[in-house]
């Protein structure tokens, strides 16, 4: 299979996009590191994914991403390493006027400095495999939404960060930026939550995209699969857009 | 080519990092064409000095503050805005010091995205409700490496990328104040940063050589011509430009040669 003798590492894997990869990644062959920041979520993703693909290649780490320790920390408790996906990530909306320093700065912390941090500390696993970095982004990187300044600032510097380790990495590491728009997770629920009208909220979001319709987990994750694809040799550097259109077109 | 010439007279405009560089040759031409000029840098000493070199008056307020710090850029917004108005934020202080991944400890990461990134964010903020009562602008200094990579400098690559992420956001969240907000993304200019960028390479001369070639225009900026188009920027001229990243590159980002 297509990542068989492959070892991955999925941060924020408990659920949503992250979890969804993770198990892709089982099915196809390959050993999922899960992560998660809470030991108990990580736990029961382990539990929950061993039992569906009975397989003993899963196995979970807990960490904080916003804690630069834990992260170096993950880093170590980890031997050899194929593909590192930064999945986690936080989104926080608030106008400019009511954005906190702390809300920037966790969503910076989160979003940007982890996947930085990640990708430095296993860097010399990832050397030693002529591995893979794949970045999750968002169509924010590229598209500013109201509301949206620090998530959009993260996004759009998670871009850079590939960019410039694509860059300097070459050709050892291949390293990509995968940018879903709208997907259907626990994240986009807990904005469409606090809308007034759910349905409404819903189908806002939606309409940003060509497919007027927001995404499945499991959409975002075949497109994490095929950058982060052993057969994908000759992508690096790349922001890959999955998002239903978004940024290709608009309508009047 | 025709000089272009504008009156910002009764404007005013904060230029943070105007110490020296671009930030200063944009003071320079603001307060050129009229305008009352806040200038930010560092230290009290640094803006002393360059309202000495553009000859001192009352168009010229020293705005002091340590970007970098969690409560810099409010403080200099303050001092800014102590005559009650605010037309102009230009964000362009910024820290550039090339270093390879594995170099990059987390001192260096921190300075480049707050100085380059949340600066930015938070000097805008501060700003708000000076430029919602003057539909003023902001530009943000971005670079091109706001749009692509070069290798040994990812937190400043990361953090420019971000700027021009967030000046989209910011926009659009804005337009419907009058508030215009744009990315500006110069190639290299002939600044006291490229020349230390340049003599910190051990071989100066080749590392010009090398941005000249680099760049298909075969020279580096002025910063008074990309000050120049940051004025245009400024201007009726660009009424209809926000959300933008406008390249000035001398070609770099177009393609290869
Ligand atoms: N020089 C280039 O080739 C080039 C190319 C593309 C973009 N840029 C951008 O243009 C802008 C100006 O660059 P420059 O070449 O004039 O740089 P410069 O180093 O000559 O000037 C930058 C100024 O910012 C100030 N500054 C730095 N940290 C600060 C802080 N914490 N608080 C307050 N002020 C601070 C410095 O003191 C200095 O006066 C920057 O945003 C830079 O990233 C420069």
């Amino acid at each position: 299979m297509e990542f068989d003798g492959k070892t991955i590492l999925v941060t924020g894997s408990t659920r949503g996009i992250g979890t969804a990869a993770a198990a892709l990644f089982l099915e196809r062959g390959g050993s999922v590191v899960l992560h998660g920041r809470r030991q108990a979520d990580v736990d029961a993703a382990v539990a929950r994914l061993s039992a569906a693909h009975s397989s003993d290649r899963v196995r979970g780490l807990s960490a904080d991403l916003s804690d630069r320790k834990a992260c170096r920390g993950l880093a170590t408790s980890i031997d050899g390493l194929d593909i590192l996906v930064n999945c986690g990530g936080i989104f926080r909306e608030a106008a400019i006027a009511e954005t906190s320093l702390a809300l920037w700065d966790e969503t910076i912390a989160v979003n940007l400095t982890a996947a930085w941090v990640l990708s430095q500390a296993l860097l010399p696993k990832l050397r030693a495999t002529r591995g893979t970095i794949v970045n999750v982004g968002s169509d924010a990187a590229l598209l500013g939404y109201a509301g949206c300044a620090a998530y959009c600032a993260s996004k759009g510097a998670l871009v850079g960060l590939t960019r410039a380790l694509a860059t300097e990495l070459a050709p050892e590491v291949r390293v990509l930026c995968l940018c879903p728009g709208p997907t259907e997770t626990d994240m986009m629920r807990a904005s469409i939550g606090t809308a007034p009208d759910e349905e409404k909220a819903r189908q806002q979001w939606a309409s940003y995209t060509l497919l007027n319709r927001v995404a499945a987990p499991t959409e975002i994750a075949e497109s994490i699969l095929l950058a982060a694809s052993p057969r994908a040799t000759y992508l690096t550097g790349s922001v890959i857009m999955a998002d239903g259109g978004a940024t290709a077109g608009k309508r009047v | 080519m025709a000089e272009v010439t504008f009156d910002y007279g009764g404007r005013v405009a904060l230029v943070t990092g105007a110490g020296r560089g671009l930030g200063f040759a944009i003071a320079k031409a603001l307060f050129k064409a009229g305008a009352t000029v806040a200038v930010n840098d560092r230290t009290a000493e640094s803006c002393a000095a360059a309202i000495a070199r553009l000859g001192g008056g009352p168009g010229l307020i020293a705005a002091p503050a340590d970007l970098a710090t969690g409560n810099g850029p409010a403080n200099a917004v303050a001092q800014a805005t102590a005559g009650g108005r605010l037309d102009f934020l230009i964000n362009n202080a910024a820290v550039n010091v090339e270093r390879p991944v594995t170099a990059t400890d987390d001192a260096h990461w921190d300075l480049h995205l707050n100085v380059i990134l949340r600066a930015s964010f938070l000097t805008a903020q501060a700003a708000l409700p000076y430029l919602r009562q003057s539909r003023g602008c902001i530009v943000n200094i971005a670079s091109e490496l706001g749009l692509h990579a070069i290798a040994n400098n990812v937190a400043y690559i990361s953090a420019k990328h971000g700027l021009v992420a967030m000046t989209k956001a910011m926009a659009i969240e804005l337009a419907p104040t009058g508030i215009r907000a744009n990315a500006l993304c110069p190639g290299t200019m002939d600044t006291e940063l490229m020349q230390e960028c340049a003599r910190d390479s051990g071989d100066p001369a080749s590392y010009y050589a090398a941005f000249n070639r680099y760049h298909p225009i075969g020279r580096l900026a002025t910063p008074d011509e990309i000050a120049a188009f940051v004025l245009c920027l400024l201007s009726s001229a660009a009424g209809y430009m926000t959300g933008a990243a406008v390249t000035i590159d001398g070609g770099s980002t177009a393609g290869r040669q």
